[in-house]
């Protein structure tokens, strides 16, 4: 029943379906019809549009600017009126089954997904002046740590007939379960709490998620989970043969276990006589078994007579076994898989050794099938990822970098070290993406239109697609592309209408933008054959597999090379970072803000030679030196300051953030080995701290002090008697110790300050 | 025989709903009950070898706690008063309130907490119970700590009434600071309270009131007083007392902390002060809300200052300690004194069962329940007088009703009585004998199995020096491992115990200390007597090592894994410091409290 023929036409297919909505009203444009028809039947099932809507929209997708959001979408955003189909572990395969066919149709899908969290700690939000690398690091974090609970998927199919798209918003429930009892991985996953918070406010089904979500095994998780069947499989057949030495004699301690035994001898024995005595008729035993076999109720067990075993402890059964093995040849233990997940344990009657060979082989068979099977099942969620990358359909989202870490974190395997190889392994199985976030920035006419805007998913939903709004403001230059939502044909209990946030809604209203987004770039649909891969479409095809790493990367990643270029038009909020001239300084005193540090090193290292200090979060920033040497100035002086005790440490400018002697001060390498490692702590300082506690490079600590007291006598005078000049001309001049250098260049690196205790 | 049954009683449940009415009548309850009982219903537990181990020291212990309880966040905490009467039967009256919790960010400061973990099997079965996730999520309880309340009140400002203190002799400043004062005040309330100005247009009263400097409060009119110090604010304080009754005066902090003012609002009548009081008292009232939430409920148990029973105290008093009180002190000694300071007596009802005999080895309540129900007579008469209306009964509510139940009846057979220093009758304990006294339960929790662990019966005490922990043994079981070992070092034909700690690494335990220290040593030194051990692939580390990752909290890989990494950074091999300790092999550990705050 779940096998729908593919080839039916589709549009016959739509047509006849009583549950297709579409009004052919000539009143409206016809991008509104399917959304205004569906508000009256739908009303009452609508969600109320909750308050404050748009104010935490940063938090799913960070808008541009990251000034709060989008205020464009105004309110009318939520009660959509675009059923989007439910699925969750009930009607997963049935659901599956027919997406696959309407993704075979579709010119493209849109895609959204919906996760536990974003940041895992303030400090890992993404910031301008981070490096590629570690911008990567971050997200890498984020997509590892946090769930995925929702995946929308919505196919688009042209449908020349209308001269419309017809969409079906699919909303995956997804919640990671344990499905395989030989997966021993925790699933452990983080809630942020004002994501969890966003999605409440959303109604968010929490209830639905948790208790029906479909789970999933990546591809990296099934190839082990396989595998280690497969060892099972080969150990067992092993241990039936030749292994069984070991546990054949279970010494007989207790009277207990003595009785019992005896007990099973005679059960056993009983029974089996009861099989030999009487014939077979037509595989069913003739007598009455059931009073003769004592209290062993006998059953079939592929066409053999066999004995249940229920209700005995683990200890009991390894007597029967060996009981069994021990007096009755014809008596064989077998174990199955039954129903949810329990084993059951059988006695089953085999009169020939040829016969008990092919039982066993016929079992093991079973057993290799069912566990097969039990893993094909666990895939769950990962099924609908296989599906559309194996179609190699055009995938859009909406500013869906993290999206698509995400999904192949989740579903294909741990994400590779670096941006370019994870760029490239996606790309191979997701080859076209298309991100409407970048497409916005492509086109003038799309930029004159959002100027000003926020570029979130809803804002830009209600501009571009103004006629859902059923408003005709804005006339453009090319009437809208008409977009019409299908429902099923069979029942109609699993949709709901969509809300904002939903991912199934998410991602209809992405898909909906990137139609009008075409529209702008001059494809018509019109002259399009609905089998025609939109990919490769000309117009389109140059603006395909490019994406913004994070909102406020100011780059775009080409998928297909995994370069990185600077996005053309991207406002950039602070001077471009020089990341040799950078140096991360946490744990100094709460109370010190950013421009005070600046003014101490300014006081130091004179006027111009701090050009940026950025706050990472309360007891951390960034401090971007003028010159490159300043960085090792810096360091060095660090170093000397806090080594000697004195008044002259006190009296410093610098003492300003030295003081409480929990500074630190690093390069900015060591600013990514922080954001590399898999702890997380709240403040910086403490994750820095933990970091650096477990880092194995633990040198420097014994510096000879007299060579320190030297250095300091150079260095520390000389920028306190220079005042506000520039120290480093001066510097080490009146050392004429070589060794203090090879000193100097111990503390130099970073990791030698790190660890230092005062 | 009489059994004991609970009807099928369900908890009051507390969402931010109901909350204010809730904690009035749990207050009224606490008051007239003898011991409440505490559960907490959180999203996970942690796993692998973050679970108390068999060879964990009450330290590393404590920092298992401090991990689960830093990382997974208490969706729901039961709370259950009850009173015992050891009349015959004895009987017994609970109040059970469950209170729905989530660490909502009320006041937008990034607090109570900016993320939690969630094990997806613990909510699994959760869900499977019919947890109301949504319920939780949607209306659950926010909450500050302690500590979090007094960073949220740096940062959020809102004028208080304040008590005027019985004032020191006056100085002459301060009585001329007063009198300024007073004149300031009477000035400018005349222009409201003088009958005779009444009849003046609205021109002439905005006009006065541009003049005297008067501002709004709400649609009272007020006027502010700069002051700056305490002792400023107590004088301002004084001369509104003295001048008349229809004004009330809210104390204004200032960021910086010390400078503040008194803001003066004039009331027309009596009514009118006492509807401008109450409106003070509702808004601060939804302030105390936002800033304290669920914690009202702790304050309450902490100033009540009766016994709280609980099953995890480890566990659960860490929990109620890092989210409603303070960050967790870096080691068990802290803690305990910390905690000792909210909670004066906490009883772990683990360490009850270890008063009688069988019981020692109860799996969980519900084992320990059964057996004494099999066991003992017991007759106990149940009365839960407020039920909510609700039919379903959730997992957590049912565990305080247990452990409320458990105590009562360890209570009646240990002769632990309420009333014991008042009455001091024939042989009856008082609770405290059993008070603080802490095992961290190396049981998985959720196994609702009425059976005992196989375990043996006698706790030894093994020291840390006769612990060698084993790596690089691939997937072998116990009795593989075993067998596999004797082969490879004479060390390993004397009398040794074997225990998986998690799939990587196991944990052998000697009798005998110096075959430990001994083997280590030719371990560390890399002898030739243990090339093939080496050549296995086979690894191993004294304690201290275990101890260190412990301390550094490296809770993230297997225990192999970490264990390799830190013994390889350490270098030089270090022999076990002058700091033995005792584990209690083949039971849970205890902690006794007492013994932390003598040292």
């Amino acid at each position: 029943m779940g096998h729908m023929v593919s080839r039916t036409p589709p549009i016959h297919q739509t047509k006849s379906s009583p549950t297709h909505r579409r009004v052919p009203s000539p009143l409206h444009p016809p991008a509104t019809a399917a959304a205004m028809q569906m508000q009256g039947r739908l009303r009452r099932v609508l969600r109320a549009p909750p308050p404050r809507i748009l104010l935490y929209h940063a938090i799913s997708s960070p808008p541009n600017g990251g000034n709060g959001g989008g205020g464009g979408g105004g309110g009318g955003g939520c009660g959509s009126g675009v059923a989007v189909k439910q699925v969750t572990r009930g009607n997963m395969a049935e659901a599956l089954e027919k997406l696959r066919g309407r993704v075979r149709e579709a010119a493209f899908v849109g895609v959204d997904l919906e996760m536990s969290g974003v940041t895992s700690a303030p400090w890992r939000d993404t910031f301008e002046l981070d490096r590629a690398d570690v911008r990567y690091l971050k997200l890498r974090d984020s997509a590892e740590r946090f769930a995925a609970l929702q995946l929308g998927v919505c196919p688009f199919r042209w449908d020349p007939a209308k001269s419309a798209f017809v969409a079906q918003p699919h909303n995956f429930y997804i919640f990671p379960r344990k499905e395989l009892p030989s997966d021993c991985s925790s699933h452990e996953f983080l809630c942020q709490t004002t994501s969890i918070d966003f999605l409440a406010k959303y109604q968010f089904d929490f209830n639905t998620c948790f208790r029906e979500g479909v789970s999933y095994l990546s591809r990296a998780q099934e190839e082990e989970a396989l595998q280690k069947f497969n060892m099972l499989y080969h150990g067992q057949t092993a241990t039936s043969s030749t292994n069984s030495e070991e546990d054949r004699d279970i010494p007989l301690k207790s009277a207990s276990d003595i009785l019992f035994t005896e007990r099973m001898k005679m059960n056993f024995k009983e029974w089996r006589d009861v099989i030999v005595s009487k014939p077979m008729v037509d595989n069913h035993l003739s007598g009455n078994i059931k009073c003769c076999a004592g209290q062993f109720q006998t059953v079939f067990f592929k066409m053999r007579p066999a004995i249940m075993l229920n209700g005995f402890s683990s200890h009991q059964l390894k007597l029967i076994q060996q009981v069994l093995r021990k007096n009755f040849k014809d008596l064989v233990f077998v174990c199955t898989s039954g129903e949810d997940d329990t084993s059951e344990k059988k006695v089953v009657y085999s009169d020939t050794d040829e016969d008990r060979i092919l039982l066993m082989k016929d079992v093991q068979e079973d057993l290799l099938k069912n566990r097969e099977e039990r893993v094909k099942s666990a895939i769950g969620i990962r099924h609908v990822i296989d599906l559309l990358s194996s179609e190699r359909k055009l995938i859009v989202g909406h500013s869906c970098f993290l999206d698509i870490a995400q999904v192949y974190s989740k579903f294909v395997g741990p994400l590779p070290s670096s941006i370019k190889e994870f760029a490239l392994s996606f790309h191979k199985i997701f080859p076209h993406i298309a991100d409407t976030r970048h497409l916005m920035s492509v086109n003038q006419a799309v930029q004159k239109l959002m100027k000003h805007k926020s570029k979130s998913l809803s804002s830009a939903f209600s501009l571009l697609c103004p006629a859902s709004y059923s408003s005709v403001e804005k006339p453009s230059s090319h009437p809208p592309v008409t977009i019409e939502v299908e429902g099923d044909e069979t029942t109609s209990s699993c949709f709901i209408s969509g809300a904002k946030h939903e991912a199934g809604y998410d991602a209809y209203m992405t898909g909906c933008i990137f139609a009008q987004l075409c529209a702008y770039l001059g494809i018509k649909f019109e002259q399009f054959s609905p089998l025609e891969n939109l990919a490769t479409n000309t117009k389109l095809h140059k603006h395909i597999n490019f994406l913004s790493p994070s909102w406020n990367s100011g780059t775009v990643i080409d998928l297909s090379t995994g370069m990185e270029r600077p996005e053309p038009g991207y406002m950039r909020r602070f001077p471009a970072a020089v990341y040799d001239n950078i140096i991360v300084i946490w744990g100094f005193p709460s109370k010190v803000r950013p421009k005070e540090i600046k003014d101490c090193i300014c006081k130091v290292f004179g006027s111009g030679s701090v050009t940026t200090v950025f706050s990472i979060d309360s007891t951390a920033a960034l401090v971007q030196f003028k010159k490159q040497e300043s960085v090792n100035d810096f360091l060095d002086l660090k170093a000397v300051l806090e080594r000697a005790d004195s008044a002259i440490s006190i009296l410093h400018p610098l003492s300003t953030i030295l003081e409480g002697g929990q500074t630190r001060a690093a390069k900015y390498d060591t600013y990514r080995d922080i954001c590399s490692s898999s702890e997380s702590k709240y403040l910086f300082a403490d994750q820095a701290e933990a970091v650096c506690a477990t880092s194995k490079n633990q040198l420097g600590e014994n510096v000879d002090d007299n060579l320190i007291s030297g250095v300091l006598d150079g260095v520390a005078l000389a920028s306190v008697t220079e005042g506000d000049g520039i120290i480093s001309d001066s510097k080490n001049q009146d050392i004429a110790d070589v060794t203090c250098h090879d000193i100097l260049d111990a503390l130099h690196d970073g990791k030698a300050l790190l660890v230092r205790r005062m | 025989m009489a059994a004991p049954r609970a009807a099928v009683a369900s908890a009051k449940q507390v969402t931010r709903q109901n909350f204010a009415e809730a904690v009035r009548e749990l207050g009224a309850h606490l008051e007239a009950c003898d011991y409440v009982a505490v559960a907490a219903q959180k999203t996970g537990a942690p796993t692998g070898w973050r679970r108390a181990l068999p060879v964990d020291t009450a330290e590393t212990a404590y920092l298992k706690a401090k991990l689960a309880a830093e990382s997974f966040q208490p969706l729901q905490i039961a709370v259950c008063p009850f009173r015992l009467r050891s009349s015959s039967p004895s009987t017994l009256v609970a109040y059970p309130y469950n209170f729905h919790l989530f660490p909502r960010d009320e006041l937008q400061l990034g607090m109570p907490s900016y993320s939690f973990s969630c094990q997806s099997s613990y909510l699994s079965t959760m869900a499977n119970d019919g947890f109301d996730f949504n319920m939780c999520i949607y209306d659950g309880i926010s909450y500050l700590s302690r500590v979090q309340e007094s960073l949220a009140r740096q940062k959020i400002f809102t004028p208080r009434p304040q008590q005027l203190l019985p004032s020191p002799s006056t100085s002459v400043s301060d009585s001329v600071f007063v009198n300024r004062i007073k004149s300031k005040i009477l000035h400018w309330r005349k222009g409201y309270a003088d009958p005779s100005k009444k009849d003046d247009g609205t021109l002439v009263s905005s006009l006065s009131r541009l003049i005297l400097g008067g501002e709004t409060y709400g649609s009272r009119p007020s006027m502010s007083i700069d002051v700056c110090s305490d002792r400023q604010v107590q004088l301002v304080l004084e001369a509104v007392n003295h001048i008349s009754d229809d004004l009330v005066s809210l104390v204004v902090p200032h960021k910086a902390g010390a400078a503040r003012s008194v803001r003066v609002i004039f009331t027309n009548s009596k009514e009118d002060k006492n509807l401008l009081l109450m409106d003070i008292q509702k808004l601060e009232d939804e302030q105390n809300f936002k800033f304290r939430g669920f914690r009202e409920v702790i304050d309450l148990l902490s100033s009540s200052q009766k016994p709280i029973i609980s099953y995890n105290c480890l566990n659960d008093m860490t929990m109620l300690h890092t989210k409603f009180i303070a960050p967790l002190p870096p080691n068990l000694h802290e803690f305990m004194c910390s905690l000792k300071m909210v909670f004066s007596n906490v009883v772990d009802i683990n360490h009850l069962l270890r008063q009688i005999g069988p019981l020692r080895k109860a799996k969980n309540i519900q084992a320990a329940l059964s057996y004494l129900q099999r066991q003992y007579f017991v007759p106990i008469e149940i009365e839960i007088p407020q039920q909510d209306g609700t039919s379903s009964v959730t997992k957590n509510e049912q565990n305080v009703l247990r452990i409320t139940k458990l105590f009562a009846k360890l209570s009646n057979l240990l002769k632990i009585s309420p009333e014991c220093q008042l009455q001091s009758r024939e042989q009856c304990t008082a609770v405290e004998e059993y008070c603080n006294i802490f095992y961290p339960s190396c049981v998985v929790e959720g196994s609702y199995d009425a059976n005992f662990a196989i375990e043996s019966d006698t706790t030894e005490t093994v020291s840390t020096d006769n612990i060698i922990f084993l790596w690089g043994f691939r997937e072998k079981s116990v009795k593989e491992l075993k067998s596999y070992l004797i082969g490879l070092h004479q060390a390993f034909s004397e009398d040794f115990e074997v225990k998986l700690l998690d799939k990587t690494c196991s944990a052998l335990i000697f009798r005998d200390s110096n075959t430990a220290t001994q083997l280590l040593k030719e371990i560390n030194s890399e002898g030739p007597s243990l090339n093939r051990f080496f050549s296995e692939g086979l690894k191993a580390a004294g304690f201290e090592v275990y101890r260190k990752v412990c301390r550094l909290g490296l809770w993230d890989s297997d225990l192999a894994e970490v264990l390799e990494d830190v013994s390889s950074e350490l270098g030089v091999p270090t022999l076990p410091e002058c700091s033995t300790s005792q584990i209690y092999w083949n039971s849970a550990l205890m902690l006794d409290l007492k013994e932390y705050l003598e040292c």
